[in-house]
């Protein structure tokens, strides 16, 4: 919000400090000072007003308090002096009603007649362009500049133009109609507030006036108007309506009921000083429910513990009175209406640790009982996990958690959707990592020579909308493209992955096809696989379909992994117990088996290892040999088989002994041959 | 010649020997074909039986000591290792045959850094969920509907039937009710996550980012105490001497609340482009928990006080990598990843 230095200095007879140190003070101890810029003979502060302060220091009459406080410098005390005409009595002008007083809380009001409409005076002009406002004529001007001088709204109508005398302040019925000051037109309902006469609507309470009732050159007789609103309701209004105005953006934020008869006798008082004319006597004051001043028992003891210093009671009273705080023997302050914001002793705090300056707080360690911080072994995991993959050549990358609107609806999955989403790129809530882990290689990969391996990876939430509610869990994703990178490859990665996790129970899996897994689109079935740990489906890997790639027009071929975390952190596993290597010499014995295509690794190894021998440390494949590409129905598998003992040598015979059941055994399936032995 | 004498000089000669050409010199002048000593040992036959044993004595002890000697001289120089210049030539400005190692994303590095200096100041790392309902992310932190105060957080609302209405969180504050929910104080938390913001984005602004926020309560944790804790945290991330200032501020859930200002890294206070010519940088809003929030959670604030804090992993990342541009960090680029 913009304030004139000159107008700040008006209230002083002192010379204000120079526009930058002043604003130094009010950065530290009131507002942050975001610009200070010069403007013709003035200097313009751009102060971030905090929302709790609005009902005071939105004017330039709060703010030149503050300055006060901060300079210790007096504010000078003006009276306002409205000279009435007692020949016109106001209750022959107009009648006022208030249909709710939970609405409106108070409607003050005045009559001005025989005024004369021209251009405002130079100084008002100036500082009306140093606040960002553009002069229009000299009531309207009068009524905005005693807006920025005490905080207030204020709004004028013509009189003449007010039918049958009346004024009520009222819901609008649905559907009536109203053309604003600056020529537009909505339709209202019982939501809104209105200011009406017998016939029409003159105004949107609190937030706009009506062109109908508009000033004008040919305007003679006034009627203003200083109200306070229920701050709800025009901000409902606003919203709804998405009319913001300076008036509204006040009355949101909640206005002293208590300003309103200052700020009209104020403009009055203005109004004949610029337009001349009658002020009428008397004024329209509708005000059932008085807000009084309330009363806050400092509590010392709980200022300093709070603070963390112990300022002298002096001081304390000294700064509390400074800011216009009534301050008593039994130090029960008394809070002015214009500071709504002071509702307790913490309240207080603030105020006296501000003005004292937190400059002056010294830093000091708490004293407090030792307590070591706990780990958090999911972050631990996390990061275990990332250090791994990074180690493998894989890159973090860091996505946003929505998808492009069209890909969401291609996908098919029980998406979340946003009442307010950003744009159609960002759309819905991200249902897995691999979109956008798929639109980084396709960026990449321009960047990258032809065929580069790119191993990128996400660790991070996605959505998914459920009967019972939102739900959300965090995965881990990578994905692999280039030279190199197949489906061997990644499982190699997710196999040290598992590993460094300390997971040795798992395996792979064909792909199942459920009605409900919505993953299927993304994966081509026939070359992927599920990944089971501890006999749970902890996540996938294989090739993504054509159709995806396609659709996120990625022409090479892209092999992921996706893992849930959630699951994994239940088997992740840190324990490790050391096993003494044999000390005897381990002997191998080579095998070589003829088996159909389609049979699996894994099969052949279940059959070695239903030789339930100890003796057999490890089998180890080194070839495998898939014959000439005319006739592949038959593949040729070579193992090493290591045999060695814990506490001795073995000799020849045992270890051919335990080698010929093997043997029996893979011969037990008719179509597997064994080879060749040695 | 006398024997001592020669010895002497051989070992002179061996001491001031600067390199392996040098020592084999030496070498050759004391026991090389017509070395002094060869020489001697040489003449050895010729001597008296008695001389001949006394001298061959002492020549063939000095020629062990030379031995030696020569030999752990030899050491100093290093090159132990004989090889042959033709063909075992090694080019050592080739390049090292390639370890793809990958990156991982600037904002972890800084999480976790963050997250490590706070455990050692005694916080727990603690995280939460980022769709919320709006009674954690506004409600418990005494921002109340219909309030202006709501602005300062431009929010992303679910779409979703249900009594209460869910949203992306707008901070990680919404942990600090769930945690104090569940434990009684003292507390000594951090809450590291994604938050999101629904506003346009540029060099500084995304619609999600990274927060931390910081929470410690107890009999008596003051503004003072928070000056130390938060000072302490900045001069151990930026790993050096760190000057802060509190500002008075608000926030709904903070009484009294303010911002801290780090004196600017770049310029230390004159002003520069970097601080915008202010000298300082705003890295975290913090306040004294507000009553209300202590009641939400079903604690007594007369018994309890302590400070709150959020910080930006994003600006502090990009303080730390001195990278300019926000969106960078979320754009997936590998030539900007592979800096990290």
């Amino acid at each position: 919000m913009l304030f004139s230095y000159n107008w700040l200095q008006s209230f002083f007879d002192k010379k204000l400090l120079a526009p930058q140190k002043l604003a130094e003070l009010l950065t530290l101890h009131s507002f942050e000072v975001e610009e200070l810029k010069k403007n013709h003979n003035d200097w313009v502060f751009d102060l971030d007003i905090t929302p709790n302060r609005a009902a005071d220091c939105f004017s330039h009459l709060g703010i030149a308090r503050e300055c006060s406080v901060l300079t210790n410098t007096k504010i000078r005390e003006e009276e306002i002096k409205v000279k009435e005409n007692k020949s016109f009595d106001i209750k022959d002008y107009i009648s006022v009603g208030v249909k709710n007083s939970k609405d409106c809380y108070r409607y003050t009001g005045r009559i001005i007649k025989g005024i004369k409409i021209k251009s405002s005076p130079r100084y008002i002009k100036e500082r009306l362009f140093s606040c960002g406002l553009e002069p229009i004529n000299n009531i309207v001007d009068a009524a905005n500049y005693i807006m920025l001088e005490l905080g207030q709204p204020l709004h004028a109508f013509d009189l003449d133009k007010i039918e049958g005398s009346k004024i009520l302040i009222r819901r609008a019925k649905n559907g009536e109609k109203i053309n604003t000051l600056d020529d537009k037109n909505y339709r209202l309902n019982n939501d809104v507030l209105v200011i009406s006469d017998i016939k029409k609507v003159l105004a949107i309470a609190g937030i706009k006036g009506g062109k109908s009732v508009a000033i004008n050159d040919g305007t003679k007789d006034i009627f203003i108007e200083s109200a306070n609103f229920n701050p709800t309701l025009i901000r409902k209004t606003s919203k709804k309506l998405n009319l913001k105005t300076d008036a509204s953006f006040r009355f949101e934020h909640g206005m002293d009921s208590n300003l309103t008869e200052k700020a009209i006798d104020r403009l009055a008082e203005l109004i004949q000083e610029v337009a001349g004319g009658d002020i009428v006597k008397g004024k329209i004051d509708i005000y059932p429910n008085k807000i009084l001043s309330k009363s806050i028992k400092l509590d010392l003891r709980q200022t300093e513990k709070l603070l963390g210093v112990k300022i002298s009671k002096n001081e304390i009273v000294r700064i509390l009175k400074s800011l216009g705080l009534g301050v008593n023997k039994k130090l029960e302050i008394k809070i002015p209406t214009w500071r709504p914001d002071l509702n307790q002793n913490e309240d207080l705090i603030e105020e006296i640790g501000r003005i004292y300056g937190y400059e002056n707080l010294k830093a000091d360690f708490p004293k407090i009982t030792l307590m070591p911080g706990s780990k958090n072994e999911e972050i631990i995991w996390e990061y275990k996990i990332k250090d791994t993959l990074r180690a493998v050549g894989f890159s973090e990358v860091y996505n946003y958690s929505f998808i492009n609107k069209k890909i969401g609806d291609y996908s098919n999955s029980p998406l979340v959707e946003l009442e307010n989403p950003f744009s159609e790129e960002f759309y819905y809530l991200r249902p897995n990592l691999i979109i956008n882990l798929l639109g980084n290689i396709k960026h990449n990969i321009k960047y990258f020579k032809k065929d580069e391996a790119i191993r990128i990876f996400e660790f991070g939430t996605v959505f998914k909308k459920t009967k019972n509610g939102i739900k959300e869990k965090k995965m881990l994703t990578g994905l692999i493209t280039g030279n190199g990178q197949d489906f061997y490859a990644l499982k190699g990665v997710v196999d040290a992955l598992l590993e460094s996790l300390g997971i040795s129970d798992k395996f792979y899996d064909n792909f199942q096809i459920s009605s409900e897994n919505s993953q299927q689109i993304f994966w081509n079935i026939h070359k992927s696989a599920e990944i089971k740990a501890n006999n749970m489906e902890i996540g996938f890997i294989g090739q993504l379909s054509s159709d995806i790639l396609l659709k996120l027009e990625n022409k090479k071929s892209v092999i992921a992994f996706e893992i849930d975390f959630n699951k994994l952190i239940k088997i992740c596993n840190g324990e490790k117990e050391y096993q003494a290597a044999s000390k005897f010499p381990s002997a191998i014995r080579d095998i070589s088996i003829l088996v159909p295509m389609r049979v699996k690794v894994a099969d052949i190894l279940n059959q070695i290892n239903s030789v339930k021998e100890n003796l057999v440390q490890d089998v180890d494949l080194f070839d495998i040999y898939e014959g000439d590409k005319k006739d592949r129905e038959k593949k040729s598998l070579a193992f090493h088989i290591i045999f060695q003992a814990k506490n001795r040598t073995l000799n020849g015979d045992e270890i051919e002994f335990i080698f010929q059941k093997i043997i029996k055994a893979l011969e037990e399936n008719a179509d597997w041959e064994v080879r060749k032995q040695s | 010649m006398d024997i001592k004498d020669i010895k002497n000089r051989a070992e002179k000669d061996i001491k001031s020997a600067q390199n392996i050409n040098d020592l084999d010199k030496v070498f050759q002048k004391y026991l090389g074909k017509k070395g002094q000593l060869t020489q001697v040992l040489h003449l050895l036959k010729d001597l008296p039986e008695e001389e001949k044993k006394k001298t061959g004595k002492i020549a063939n002890q000095f020629k062990k000591e030379f031995l030696i000697k020569t030999e752990n001289q030899k050491k100093n120089f290093s090159d132990t290792d004989s090889y042959n210049p033709k063909s075992e030539w090694i080019d050592v400005t080739l390049p090292g045959k390639k370890i793809s190692t990958g990156h991982l994303n600037p904002i972890t590095q800084v999480k976790r850094e963050v997250e490590d200096i706070f455990e050692r100041l005694g916080f727990s790392v603690v995280e939460g969920p980022e769709v919320e309902s709006e009674k954690y992310n506004f409600d418990a932190l005494n921002i109340p509907k219909n309030h202006p105060a709501r602005d300062m957080w431009d929010t992303f609302w679910i779409k979703y039937q249900e009594k209460e209405k869910l949203l992306l969180r707008t901070h990680t504050s919404p942990v600090q009710i769930r945690y104090m929910e569940k434990h009684n104080p003292p507390l000594r938390i951090v809450a590291p996550g994604r938050v999101f913001r629904y506003e346009a984005t540029d060099a500084s602004h995304e619609i999600n980012f990274y927060h931390i926020e910081g929470l410690m309560i107890d009999k008596n944790i003051s503004i003072a105490n928070f000056k130390a804790i938060i000072e302490r945290f900045f001069q151990m991330f930026f790993k050096k001497s760190v000057k802060i200032r509190l500002r008075p501020s608000y926030f709904p859930f903070t009484e009294p609340s303010f911002e801290v200002d780090i004196g600017c890294l770049v310029c230390g206070g004159k002003g520069c482009s970097v601080c915008s010519q202010r000298g300082w940088l705003e890295m975290a809003g913090a306040g004294m928990v507000h009553p209300k929030v202590f009641k939400a959670v079903k604690l007594n604030p007369k018994n309890w006080q302590g400070f709150a804090f959020g910080l930006g992993l994003d600006r502090l990342t990009m303080m730390k990598y001195k990278i300019d541009d926000v969106r960078l960090l979320y754009g997936g680029d590998l030539k900007f990843l592979q800096q990290f």
